[in-house]
């Protein structure tokens, strides 16, 4: 196809979750439903068709609450699509996340057999994300969605997980997070990051061009694949104090301990980017949507303000990259829809309290291998692309855990050695969030 | 030539963090001269002189194009840093489009734009190596960086004061290199 002539977004069948932004702060729930009966399976998705309309209706200033339904290919199964759609879906969907646990550098404690049950087990089958902007308004979007499958005896909701978003947006490591988001051509929303051409909306959402000028692979038939998206969901333990131990123990002093540890993150706490602040936090550039995404790498290869192999860094080169032809960035950006669980450690604790915390990553995009699986295993979790294969991301680790972490730094760099892993997978799924019109056809399906 | 099953993965063989990746094409009977054309000035393109090295993508170590049987074949044959399988797409979308010229005198290259195609008409092409060795770890990046700070290293020792300097405790690593640095 060619890529003059850009179809434009069909937004109102576009599940709000994957463009929008979310509120902030906001509570959220996420549920994770196992089908044991098609047919009452499909009378759930089609009463879950409604919210969703209603949802996409209120978008906008007004709307209360967000709703988002996703599938696993068992939960595709589990409906009776037949299998000959099924088997249109990519290869890494069907397989779903834990059988490319090895691929992924899921291993070890981060490995499937430790997963929280069911993630990573075929008894998953549809994902449920309800977000408010407080407990009440979501205690009312929650009850709206429990009262479409309370009466459904084989409808079992098999795992809940509470999440929020802080008004500060920190996570538990303690930075502001999902600043760095790619603008969306078409889709409507304000640009961000004026450094970059809007990506195009074939790499988030199924049926348009892509950033290769081609349709994105669809599973068929089209009505199912058009206007859908891939979510992947991982459940990621934060060793919080593990983590402020390690800094502790390699800084001089507080103020060199923000330092490495904004160093390791590529923004400071507020979310300022190293980039543009690389000195010290600063707050108001942290806080403004306008200029904290809006910038680039092209004046600091050597990695003296950022370095190459932050977090922010690694996920997202921007443009980093361009002169060396060998990658191409804008086909490797994720949308994500982070957040948080979890009480947060307070402030200066050190010691390990035993409580579960931690980030439910969401990512949302096109095309599962060549941007989530591709930003996971070349750019975090392994250093080639910087020169430093033995390097893996210093604040979520990856392949070569425990690693080494590079700060380039006049007039001499200085190496932080033996990082462990502070991160650990409790589990996680791929699902594909159908359109709407996709949601009523599979609510409808004879079978 | 042996063709893998269609919609499987057959990936160059990885050496550290090195991936061979070698194409064997047909060319397209009478354009065997057009294609030695084309090649010639690829050959003599800024980056491919011999020389320059400086080939326009960064990545790769070292690559040829060799004809044979007699014309009527085409190897394209290289060592880059990376996954075979991760970089694939950015290849048929980028890279790889750079030999536009070349290609299209190879049977089964339906020319710019389509991605898809491209990246279809390569993999056709892909053939495992049988055997696949390197005499040097690291990367592009490791080994320029290394050739950096040889010739740093060389200008310190050129300096009449470089022993006296290099005496220091701290830099006995490298007074031990010295000698026949």
């Amino acid at each position: 196809m060619s890529t003059e002539q850009q179809p434009a977004l069909e937004l109102d069948d576009i599940q709000a979750g994957a463009l929008h932004e979310r509120p902030s702060p906001y509570v959220g729930r996420y549920l994770l439903l196992r089908l044991h009966d098609p047919a009452q399976g499909r009378e759930l998705v089609r009463r879950l068709h409604s919210l969703l309309v209603a949802g996409n209706r209120a978008q906008g200033a007004g709307a209360q609450a967000w709703a988002t339904v996703a599938f696993t290919w068992a939960g595709l199964a589990a409906l009776g699509v037949p299998r000959s759609s099924l088997d249109t879906f990519p290869r890494e969907f069907r397989e779903g996340m834990a059988a490319r646990a090895h691929e992924l550098g899921d291993v070890g404690a981060s490995a499937p057999e430790h997963w929280e049950w069911p993630l990573g087990t075929d008894a998953v089958h549809v994902a449920v994300s309800v977000l408010a902007r407080d407990e009440e308004r979501l205690e009312a979007v929650a009850a709206g969605a429990r009262a479409r499958y309370e009466d459904l005896a084989s409808v079992e909701v098999v795992w809940r997980q509470d999440c929020y978003q802080l008004p500060s947006g920190r996570t538990s490591f303690g930075f502001k997070d999902g600043i760095g988001n790619p603008d969306v051509e078409g889709s409507g929303l304000p640009a961000r990051n004026s450094s970059e051409r809007p990506i195009k909306a074939g790499e988030f959402i199924l049926g348009y061009p892509d950033e290769t000028g081609s349709l994105p692979p669809m599973p068929q038939p089209d009505v199912l694949g058009r206007n859908g998206t891939y979510l992947v969901f991982r459940k990621l333990h934060t060793d919080v104090a593990a983590y402020r131990r390690y800094l502790r123990d390699r800084a001089r002093d507080r103020d060199e301990e923000r330092m490495l540890a904004a160093k390791m993150v590529g923004r400071w706490p507020s979310g300022a980017p190293l980039a543009l602040a690389p000195d010290a936090d600063d707050p108001a550039l942290g806080a403004d949507p306008a200029r904290n995404n809006s910038f680039g790498y092209r004046d600091d290869l050597r990695g003296f303000k950022c370095p190459a192999g932050a977090h922010a860094r690694r996920a997202n080169p921007r443009d980093a990259l361009e002169d060396e032809r060998s990658v191409d960035v804008r086909l490797h950006r994720m949308i994500r829809r982070g957040t948080s669980y979890g009480p947060l450690l307070p402030d200066d604790v050190l010691e390990d309290d035993g409580v579960d915390r931690g980030i439910v990553f969401v990512f949302a995009g096109a095309h599962l291998k060549r941007q989530f699986e591709f930003v996971k295993t070349q750019w975090i979790n392994d250093g080639v692309f910087i020169g430093a294969p033995e390097e893996s991301d210093p604040l979520v680790g990856g392949a070569h855990a425990p690693t080494d972490f590079t700060i380039p730094h006049v007039p001499i760099r200085r190496r932080l050695r033996d990082l462990p892993s502070f991160v650990v997978t409790r589990g996680g799924e791929y699902c594909f969030a159908p359109g709407l019109r996709a949601l009523k056809w599979l609510g409808d399906l004879d079978s | 030539m042996t063709t893998a099953d269609q919609g499987t993965t057959r990936p160059g063989i990885r050496v550290g963090s090195v991936s061979e990746f070698t194409l064997f094409f047909r060319v397209i009977p009478g354009h065997a001269d057009e294609l030695r054309d084309a090649l010639t000035a690829l050959q003599n393109t800024p980056g491919y002189r011999p020389g320059d090295y400086e080939v326009a993508i960064a990545s790769i170590h070292e690559a040829r194009f060799a004809l044979f049987d007699d014309d009527t074949r085409l190897l394209f044959a290289t060592s880059f840093d990376g996954s075979w399988d991760a970089y694939m797409e950015d290849f048929a979308a980028g890279p790889l489009q750079l030999f536009d010229a070349i290609f299209r005198h190879t049977e089964g290259y339906a020319g710019l734009p389509d991605v898809a195609a491209v990246k279809e008409f390569i993999l056709g092409a892909q053939v495992t190596a049988a055997a696949y060795a390197r005499n040097y770890p690291g990367t592009v990046k490791e080994l320029r960086k290394a050739e950096r700070l040889r010739g740093a290293f060389d200008r310190v020792l050129d300096d009449p004061r470089a022993e006296e300097a290099l005496s220091h405790p701290a830099l006995k690593p490298l007074l031990d290199e010295a000698a026949d640095a």
